[in-house]
């Protein structure tokens, strides 16, 4: 599940604000100044606590050789943790890992959901029925969806593999080989992630106005151009916003990986956050999980940044 | 909860200075401190009012699980003074970053079992206590062949609980058919030309292998030793697996796959196992490699004649043991050390281990149970399950180096890349040396 | 001729239509089928689709392979304390935000806006590092308090505060409302219909969370549903695919349940992150 939105919103000012009129000073004027502060601030005392912190302090962290077991032994290391990573050649594995699996996932993921929203957006019930189907692996938990796929893929009695022999083709590796593994957990990702992208671009195609399409029809504009000069431009803003909430999103996959694969086989779907957890809680390498969840966060925070820059020019181009 | 137990042990310690008893200096002081901390202290409350609660963490799953709460149930009912609470904590892995995890956060167990090849680790990093002033002596009923991976630095840290070795376990029908010899091969050679006869194909399809194992670090290990190798040298510094004993295993088990006589079951860390064990039972495979602690669930399931038998002998016999031992953990009040060590002894006492071992399989881990009536009438009706004991005069400690947990990963990926085809033996033996050294410098 | 095509046509559709739904149906069925099935049956090759003998007991033994009681309530306990922090540090952030005009709002805002870009994942080693060091860890408050406040429910209450009309809160002060009562006794129950949204979504997430309880927690007395489901993969003796499918039953229904009745809350919950 994701927890985004977009910053539509962010220069826009509502009707009506309580001016704060300048004038002789009392103690109510300075309340009152004081109130939006007052206001806000156990958000932001907890933002502090649990974000903005974390995140200096991870810097710091990275920087330092630690584990959890004995936090008061820290040691300065600078860069030494940046440059073992840059020399693991498991780290790069899983770097490439998460970029096969992020691209994988969101280039799939997206256009399945595209070509599903242009045929679902319609208003016989039918539809809409279909459409809560996609949409349910969405709000199951990742464990459920992870170990009912990982019974549907066992190599020994599982019901794909069944399925497949039945049909005479050849039994399937699934999870259980490195070539495949990784395939599979993109899979998962798809069919949990497809209902939520669709549903989202089927919200992007109802808010285009319909005197556009009213008039690409007396053009007698084929459909594909239509699709072309119409649809997709009118869309991107939904496109663009899909883009980097599901790109985030695969970044932190985890659950799948725990409990389907465990990083494996041999490294095989080992990804950015998993290895995270491995060297942090695992191997109790503190300073290599620090500087890898840096890594992280710059991958992350550009991802962010271009999403702001990109949305507040829409709204000024408006 | 954890709270009270820090305050609870800054007390104990304080009221250990004040009243001039040296610490750990010997039994008699770690046992008037205790008690000096139970009376005088009415904040340490679990100590003073009431039963000592103590918190105990396993890693067994299943049935073997349910016979340890039954065992718990049973030490509870008798000690008055003492609550033992068990937790299940996933399986070995998952319990040892636990456990860390837990002293890291302050709110440890007070006993856990912790897998044998960890023990180094848990000591190293002084989360253990030293059981020398509780065991006076008392260590000397376990069987010496158990007690390799117990010290660290000469100090007893650790007593054995479920301790295993592997076993070959045969198929008997399936070798009588075959016209072999039903105790199962006796060397590599054997192994192979065993495997071959047992096998079996359909047109291009595989329908039956003669031989399985995972390609887990614990089989490797007991392959290397059984070519008169080691996995790491004397001072635990280097690992020596980067020669013909290290390779020897990867090459035989390569060759097998190649072949199509030995079945490389899939799935990551115990999965293969299950997967190696299921194909078995269903007689998909003739004979494999799995822990003696199996025994119990595999002969209850089997619906043919099966046989445990000494792992095949390169150029010698070799084993590594396995399973947990039972660990004190050093931050507990000496309350709950007292009342943790009270159970880690009955836990082990030859009257618990000798049904807990034919409950799962696991070894008795006294001298006196081998010893006993009641297990010797046992082994005369199930000789399969005295194999681990007798195994033993060939067994191996596991290595012992604080960085083995990460390391055995290291290893057994190159195993399996090794296994797959994505790099030579050679290739994985150097690839796993490079890493392993730069590990254990650490 | 063209009303052929068109028949035809809508005869496909409908058989993709099935397809579609039969391919997002048909594994929960199949999780449904195996929580019934005996475990050789489980074990049968090809497989049978429905069980020969319905074997209720799996449900009764995945719950009780655990203390599952424990873990459904502080599955609750977690998920509910945290709708509660956060509907409490919500509401007067984003009636600041929708509210007034002060130097720094800007700002501040963005501030949040980073704050609901960036996943908690990221971070969880340094947040692990400070519950350890304030004693919290393994306890419900390292579940609840890292989420105790939501950007997204701040912004997504700052949108609906912003639509609520002038004349509303001008009639309130004139009769000297305090701006505190005006805030909880009339713009909240205006934001009715988007705080129930955000309770679904916030509640749905926290109790599908699988992440931050494995990393926070190691007793069961205060582990929650997930992984206590989690810990049926491991059992000795072939994966129990009938009982882990029992007790995954368990963890989606109430969650399938809240979704057939609020579906379109539900949807809308999740679309809004979108606007």
């Amino acid at each position: 599940m994701r927890k985004a939105a977009t910053v539509q919103e962010l220069p826009g000012v509502s009707q009506s604000k309580t001016e704060v009129r300048p004038s002789a000073f009392t103690w109510s004027e300075l309340a009152s100044r004081l109130r939006p502060y007052l206001y806000l601030a156990p958000a932001l005392i907890c933002f502090v606590l649990f974000f903005f912190y974390p995140i200096g302090s991870i810097i710091y962290l990275s920087f330092q050789d630690w584990s959890l077991i004995n936090l008061e032994q820290m040691e300065w290391v600078g860069l030494q943790n940046y440059q073992d990573l840059m020399q693991d050649g498991d780290f790069h594995q899983v770097l490439g890992n998460t970029a096969v699996f992020t691209f994988a996932t969101v280039g799939i993921g997206l256009t399945l959901s595209f070509l599903l929203a242009l045929w679902l957006n319609k208003k016989a019930k039918v539809y809409g029925i279909i459409q809560a189907t996609v949409f349910s692996p969405h709000i199951i938990s990742l464990v459920s969806v992870s170990m009912l796929w990982m019974w549907l893929m066992d190599p020994q009695f599982g019901l794909l593999n069944a399925a497949l022999e039945a049909v005479g083709l050849p039994a399937y590796t699934w999870l259980t080989d490195p070539k495949s593994s990784l395939l599979s957990l993109i899979i998962v990702s798809i069919w949990k992630g497809v209902g939520y992208n669709t549903l989202i671009f089927i919200a992007g195609l109802q808010s285009i106005p319909s005197d556009i399409y009213e008039a690409a029809a007396l053009d007698q504009s084929p459909w594909w151009r239509t699709l072309r000069r119409i649809t997709i431009p009118m869309l991107s803003p939904t496109i663009f916003f899909l883009l980097i909430i599901n790109t985030i999103s695969s970044f932190q996959a985890f659950d799948t990986i725990a409990i389907m694969t465990q990083g494996g086989p041999i490294n095989s779907t080992n990804m950015l956050v998993y290895y995270i957890y491995e060297q942090g809680m695992d191997f109790y390498n503190g300073g290599i999980a620090s500087a890898a969840s840096v890594i992280l966060l710059i991958l992350v925070g550009i991802l962010t940044a271009l999403h702001f820059l990109v949305m507040s020019k829409r709204v000024h181009y408006r | 909860m954890f709270s009270m137990k820090k305050t609870g042990t800054i007390l104990c310690a304080l009221t250990i200075g004040l009243s001039g008893v040296l610490a750990g200096c010997g039994s008699s002081g770690k046992e008037q401190s205790a008690s000096t901390g139970s009376t005088s202290q009415p904040a340490a409350s679990t100590a003073s009012s009431g039963p000592v609660e103590i918190d105990f963490w396993y890693a067994l799953g299943g049935v073997r699980g349910k016979t340890i709460e039954d065992m718990v149930k049973k030490f509870n009912e008798i000690h008055k003074d003492i609550i033992v609470k068990p937790a299940y904590q996933g399986a070995y892995q998952e319990n040892h970053s636990k456990v860390l995890a837990s002293v890291a956060a302050g709110n440890n167990p007070d006993v856990t079992m912790v897998e044998i090849a960890s023990i180094a680790a848990f000591a190293d990093a002084k989360v253990l206590e030293d059981l020398t002033p509780y065991s006076q002596g008392d260590e000397k009923k376990y069987i010496p062949g158990l007690m390799k991976n117990s010290y660290w630095n000469d100090k007893l840290y650790a007593v054995p609980f479920n301790r295993s070795t592997p076993l070959l376990y045969i198929n008997r029908d399936m070798l009588k058919e075959a016209g072999l010899d039903s105790n199962g091969p006796k060397t590599w050679d054997e192994l192979v030309s065993f495997s071959q006869k047992l096998s079996k194909k359909e047109g291009d399809k595989i329908t039956r292998y003669g031989f399985s194992t995972p390609v887990d670090i614990w089989f490797y290990e007991a392959l290397v030793f059984q070519g008169g190798g080691n996995i790491l040298s004397e001072n635990g510094k280097e690992l020596t697996i980067n020669n013909e004993a290290g390779k020897a295993p990867l090459e035989l088990w390569s060759k097998m796959v190649k072949e199509g006589i030995m079945k490389n079951p899939p799935g990551e860390n115990y999965n293969a196992w299950d997967v190696a064990e299921q194909d078995f039972l269903n007689q998909k495979v003739g004979m494999i490699f799995t822990s003696t602690g199996s025994l119990t669930e595999l002969k209850k399931n089997a619906k043919f004649d099966m046989g445990a038998a000494f792992l095949p002998a390169n150029k010698t016999s070799g084993t590594p043991t396995g399973g947990a031992n039972l660990v004190m953990l050093a931050k507990s009040t000496d309350a709950e050390k007292k009342a943790a060590w009270e159970f880690m002894k009955w836990m082990t006492d030859t009257e618990q281990t000798v049904p807990w071992s034919i409950a799962s399989g696991y070894m008795p881990v006294t001298t006196e149970a081998i010893d006993s009536a009641e297990m010797k009438a046992f082994y005369e009706k199930e000789p399969n399950f005295k194999v681990a004991v007798d195994q033993l005069q060939y067994g191996y400690p596991r290595p012992m180096a604080p960085g083995y947990k990460e390391l055995q990963d290291v290893i057994q990926k190159e195993l399996q890349r090794a296994m797959l085809g994505q790099a030579t033996v050679d290739e994985a033996m150097q690839a796993a040396t490079e890493k392993g050294s730069k590990l254990l410098k650490k | 001729m063209y009303r052929v095509v068109l028949a035809s046509r809508k005869t496909v559709e409908w058989i993709g239509l099935l397809i579609v739904a039969f391919l997002f149906v048909f594994p929960f069925l199949w999780m449904a089928s195996t929580a019934f099935k005996t475990m050789p049956e489980v074990r049968q090759f090809p497989p049978t689709l429905l069980p020969e003998t319905w074997e209720w007991s799996n449900f009764a033994q995945a719950w009780e392979s655990g203390p599952f009681l424990m873990y459904t309530w502080n599955s609750i306990l977690v998920a509910v304390g945290i709708l509660i922090l956060q509907f409490l540090t919500a509401v007067p952030a984003a009636y600041a935000f929708a509210r007034y005009k002060f130097p720094g709002r800007n700002l501040l805002f963005g501030l949040v806006l980073i704050v609901l870009m960036i996943p908690g994942q990221v971070i969880f080693l340094p947040i692990y590092v400070q519950l350890s060091g304030w004693g919290l860890v393994n306890t419900l408050w390292s579940l609840i308090l890292p989420y105790a406040a939501s950007a997204f429910g701040i912004f997504l209450l700052r949108q609906a505060f912003m639509q609520v009309p002038d004349e509303v809160i001008e009639a309130a002060r004139l009769d000297n409302a305090s701006e505190w009562k005006i805030m909880w006794t009339i713009m909240v129950p205006m934001a009715k219909p988007v705080l129930v949204t955000f309770g679904l979504f916030s509640f749905i997430y926290h109790w599908n969370d699988y992440f931050w309880p494995l990393i926070m927690t190691n007793s069961d007395e205060v582990r929650t549903l997930p992984i206590g489901i989690s810990s049926l993969h491991m059992s000795d003796g072939g994966t129990l695919w009938n009982v882990m499918m029992a007790g995954n039953m368990i963890l989606i229904l109430p969650i399938l349940v809240i979704f057939f009745v609020a579906q379109r809350h539900i949807i809308k919950a999740f679309i809004y992150q979108s606007k």
